[in-house]
């Protein structure tokens, strides 16, 4: 009860918008794991190599920002998972993964 | 005069030297490939990603106005990230929902 008690007043607490915006970037990890699931004709490179950098770069800023944010910090950690795992099956489906395959594409 | 702004912006605790500075400028790109995008087949596009990008940039949106230090780039990233999300969103339900001319049989 005082943990709960705790948490609900914390500074970065469901009370606040520090909570609130992590909680919407979890989304993306949502959408992320959901499309793994689906033809990796479907995976946008632009968005998805997008993706990779900018959560790389949040897990940074979200150890830096004040209050420290570490429920930001594990929604990037994994949505950088996720991502460079779109990011391989998209490599794969375009035959960029293919190894000793002299004839293949490219 | 000029140098002295430019000092300030230089040493902002959100300027150039800061993560404050690279996160959102970096968050550019994901509006930018949203935008590369647009062009796309509304086939190709990811109901469950776009609702994710605007959600997320409405939200920020908020969350950068409240953070310390405060945060102008993130939020403008923000808004015109809800804003491609919007976009893309209704280029799909458009698709999807009022163009069956070429469906024949369903209805």
């Amino acid at each position: 009860m005082a943990a709960f008690k705790a948490f609900w007043n914390s500074p970065v607490g469901p009370k606040t918008t520090h909570f609130w915006g992590p909680i919407a970037n979890w989304g993306f990890v949502a959408a992320g794991l959901v499309d793994t699931q689906k033809p990796p004709e479907m995976i946008s490179r632009n968005m998805t190599a997008a993706m990779c950098v900018y959560s790389g770069l949040f897990m940074r800023f979200a150890w830096m920002v004040q209050p420290r944010n570490y429920l930001l910090l594990v929604c990037h950690a994994s949505n950088e998972s996720v991502q460079l795992y779109q990011l391989s099956r998209w490599a794969n489906a375009q035959g960029y993964l293919e190894k000793k395959e002299p004839e293949g594409q490219h | 005069m000029a140098a002295s702004k430019i000092q300030a912006l230089w040493n902002h605790p959100a300027g150039p030297k800061t993560i404050h500075f690279w996160a959102p400028t970096f968050k550019w790109g994901i509006s930018i490939a949203n935008v590369a995008d647009f062009s796309k087949p509304p086939e190709k596009i990811s109901y469950p990603q776009q609702v994710a990008v605007t959600c997320t940039g409405l939200i920020w949106s908020r969350y950068s106005t409240v953070i310390t230090p405060k945060n102008w780039n993130l939020f403008s990233v923000n808004v015109v990230m809800a804003g491609t999300g919007i976009y893309q969103l209704a280029r799909k339900t458009r698709h999807d929902h009022f163009s069956e001319v070429q469906v024949p049989g369903k209805e």
